[in-house]
């Protein structure tokens, strides 16, 4: 014990120091505001649905788009308040590899579950009867649009309702509290700025890795097996448009983080503008060779942009990589 | 399951000779996988001094490891969810033979040999069902499966054997993932883990749950003493919560369960990486990556705190523990560093049955 007690606090300085990134900035220009917007697309949806439950309804068709939009722009934003009392996983229960948010809302409708008529009771069903893939199954999928009846409205208000509530919570945590503790770090949560700046990087990297692995990598599927109906969100056909927003919105937080890096910027760019160029907004074509070789060309990009974030960026603000900080088994 | 028991039950007796012992490949203490500069993976024996005994390769990130307790054998387990296992012979070099998962199962990344080395044990993933369970192989010869049972929960991680030789001791996470879904967590809102003591057949004999405040607790990585003393080491995933204990130890013996406070979430970033414990059961060190600290209890007390960024492995040794880090630090408990140009990956496992 002795030889450990002697030890105690040394730091190994294993990396190159450099600046430590502008915290202040990415929280107050990225997070910040990406919440703020969500709630007030959230509320908008909420009251919307409360007018106009009907999935044939233009105004709640957009006002769902445009939620689910803000949604995604904070979507790689995983820690802290979103984590808290499962606001993320309520909100975004997707992957589904079971098939389980069908089955939770065809169990509600089936037992006329009373909850959906007291928000507090809503908050207690599965989260995968919950959110925003839940709406894309009540809006979209013949399974729920054909024969809807005054249930299924109250159930699109439910969920609307639960969604602005839980927008709200996320942001409210981060005004009240949270957004301190990363910008006046020396807490037990953030001991340094460098703490605080390997959370926002740690979201960023994971971010990518989600899209490339999940938003792409799950209709890829395999050579052999593509799976184009594992596509995210596809009966709102908002598959693709969740990869070109989930990068705009990763690339004004890695700017942030790499003072603007030119390179960074370019290779964000690059992989964007091949996004916005794919003709594929659910990913139908991966089942054929030059449809798949298109989504494969972008998932590569995404992977490069990943790498150079963790092997150039990273270290040179002083940020490990992190071969066992950042594995999470 | 007479069957089964008596298959097993045959084979303990077994017992094949050594072809190498441990010595033939220069005494490696440890095992560890790590990362090359070239972005290679390869498991290395490691010496008390931290000079590297062997390397070898691996075709894909590795994660703990299972030493055979008298031959210089390892299985190298592929990082969840990896389908595969390498059973390597760490004088040659030679892959001795792979363990495939059957099909709609994967691998967890831990293992742990019988006490004559006859069988293996795996935890592992029925991903359809998301039960988690044991696989049970023979490895006298070239692997064979020979049994599976129920691990007592959902995602299976750590699995040790105990000093009796006739009880496993497994950490259900209690995490669901799913292959299709990569390392996603799928079921973290209803997510419950325990710790499961189970007989080589596969019966319970005892869990062990903590209370509803700690139902976001997954428990993943274990140590055993000399004595039975298991000590284990969570991981938090509730997000902003109330601070709680991530270490704990229980004891079969006399039901003894106590959980160790200053090892706590705001300590440790939510995150023990690898815990180890001391022979005689009364010294526990664990790590945590993301708060780059490793930290010493005598009993619950805290003794020191190191700071090491991305340390992970950790292991008993006489005189206190040896630590490695993502950054290529292997520390002496006598404070002796060596430094290698590889990134040591999650464990240190002990060769032989001393410690952890």
């Amino acid at each position: 014990m002795r030889e450990f007690a002697t030890a105690a606090m040394v730091l190994w300085a294993s990396f190159a120091w450099a600046d430590t990134p502008d915290v202040t900035a990415s929280v107050t220009h990225h997070v910040l505001p990406g919440y703020d917007l969500l709630v007030q697309n959230t509320q908008a949806l909420a009251a919307t649905a409360e007018q106009e439950c009907s999935a044939s309804s233009p105004d709640l068709i957009q006002a769902y788009h445009r939620a689910f939009d803000s949604w995604i722009s904070v979507s790689h934003l995983r820690f802290g308040p979103s984590e808290s009392e499962d606001r993320a996983f309520a909100l975004a229960f997707w992957p589904d590899p079971r098939g389980s948010t069908p089955k939770a809302l065809s169990a509600l409708i089936g037992a006329q579950d009373p909850a959906v008529r007291v928000p507090d009771a809503f908050r207690t069903v599965s989260v995968a009867a919950r959110g925003f893939y839940a709406l894309d199954f009540l809006l979209f999928d013949a399974q729920f649009t054909t024969d809807a009846t005054a249930y299924t409205c109250a159930l699109i208000q439910a969920v609307t309702t639960d969604i602005a509530a839980n927008a709200l919570a996320i942001r409210d945590g981060w005004l009240n509290g949270y957004a301190d503790l990363m910008l006046m770090p020396g807490n037990d949560t953030y001991r340094t700025a460098n703490e605080a700046a390997k959370q926002l990087f740690t979201a960023l990297v994971t971010g990518l890795e989600f899209t490339s692995s999940m938003r792409l990598g799950r209709p890829l599927g395999t050579f052999e097996r593509p799976r184009p109906k594992r596509a995210e969100a596809r009966r709102s056909g908002r598959s693709l448009r969740h990869v070109i927003l989930s990068l705009a919105a990763t690339r004004d937080l890695a700017l942030r983080l790499s003072s603007s890096d030119p390179d960074i910027a370019q290779a964000f760019d690059t992989a964007i503008m091949r996004a916005e160029r794919l003709d594929d907004p659910i990913f139908a074509s991966v089942s054929t060779p030059q449809g798949r070789l298109q989504v494969e060309i972008l998932q590569q990009n995404v992977d490069m942009l990943r790498q150079r974030l963790t092997e150039q960026v990273g270290p040179s603000l002083g940020i490990e990589a992190g071969f066992n900080s950042l594995d999470g088994d | 399951m007479a069957r089964r028991r008596t298959f097993l039950g045959g084979l303990l007796a077994t017992g094949l000779g050594p072809a190498f012992s441990w010595a033939k490949v220069g005494n490696p203490r440890f095992l560890s996988a790590a990362k090359t500069p070239q972005g290679a993976y390869v498991l290395c024996g490691l010496d008390s001094s931290g000079q590297i005994t062997f390397k070898l390769p691996l075709p894909a990130r590795g994660h703990a490891a299972a030493a055979h307790p008298s031959q210089a054998k390892a299985v190298a387990f592929a990082r969840r969810p990896g389908r595969f296992a390498l059973v390597l012979n760490c004088a040659t070099g030679e892959e001795i033979a792979a363990l495939q998962a059957p099909t709609g199962r994967h691998f967890y990344g831990h293992g742990t040999y019988s006490a004559d080395g006859s069988v293996l044990f795996t935890t592992e993933n029925d991903y359809e069902t998301a039960r988690g369970l044991v696989g049970v192989w023979d490895v006298t010869r070239t692997p064979r499966r020979i049994a599976e049972f129920l691990s007592g929960g959902v995602g299976p991680h750590d699995i040790k054997m105990l000093p009796d030789g006739h009880t496993l001791v497994v950490a259900n996470g209690g995490i669901e993932t799913h292959p299709d879904t990569g390392r996603v967590k799928l079921n973290i809102p209803t997510m419950q883990s325990n710790l499961t003591y189970l007989s080589l057949d596969g019966d319970v004999l005892e869990q062990v749950e903590l209370d509803a405040g700690h139902q976001r607790n997954s428990i993943r990585h274990l140590a055993v003493s000399q004595d039975g003393t298991v000590a284990f080491a969570m991981q938090w995933q509730g997000g902003a919560a109330p601070d709680r204990p991530l270490l704990g130890t229980h004891r079969r013996s006399d039901g003894s369960l106590t959980l160790v406070p200053k090892a706590s979430v705001q300590a440790l970033n939510g995150y023990i990486g690898s815990v180890a414990i001391s022979e005689e059961g009364s010294r526990i060190a664990i790590t945590s990556p993301r708060r780059g600290v490793a930290q010493l209890f005598d009993q619950v007390q805290l003794t020191s705190e190191l700071e090491i960024p991305d340390v992970c492995g950790i292991s008993a040794v006489d005189g206190g523990f040896f630590v490695t880090s993502g950054n290529g630090i292997c520390r002496s408990p006598q404070d002796k560093v060596v430094r290698h140009p590889l990134a040591w990956d999650n464990h240190l496992v002990p060769v032989g049955n001393a410690g952890a």
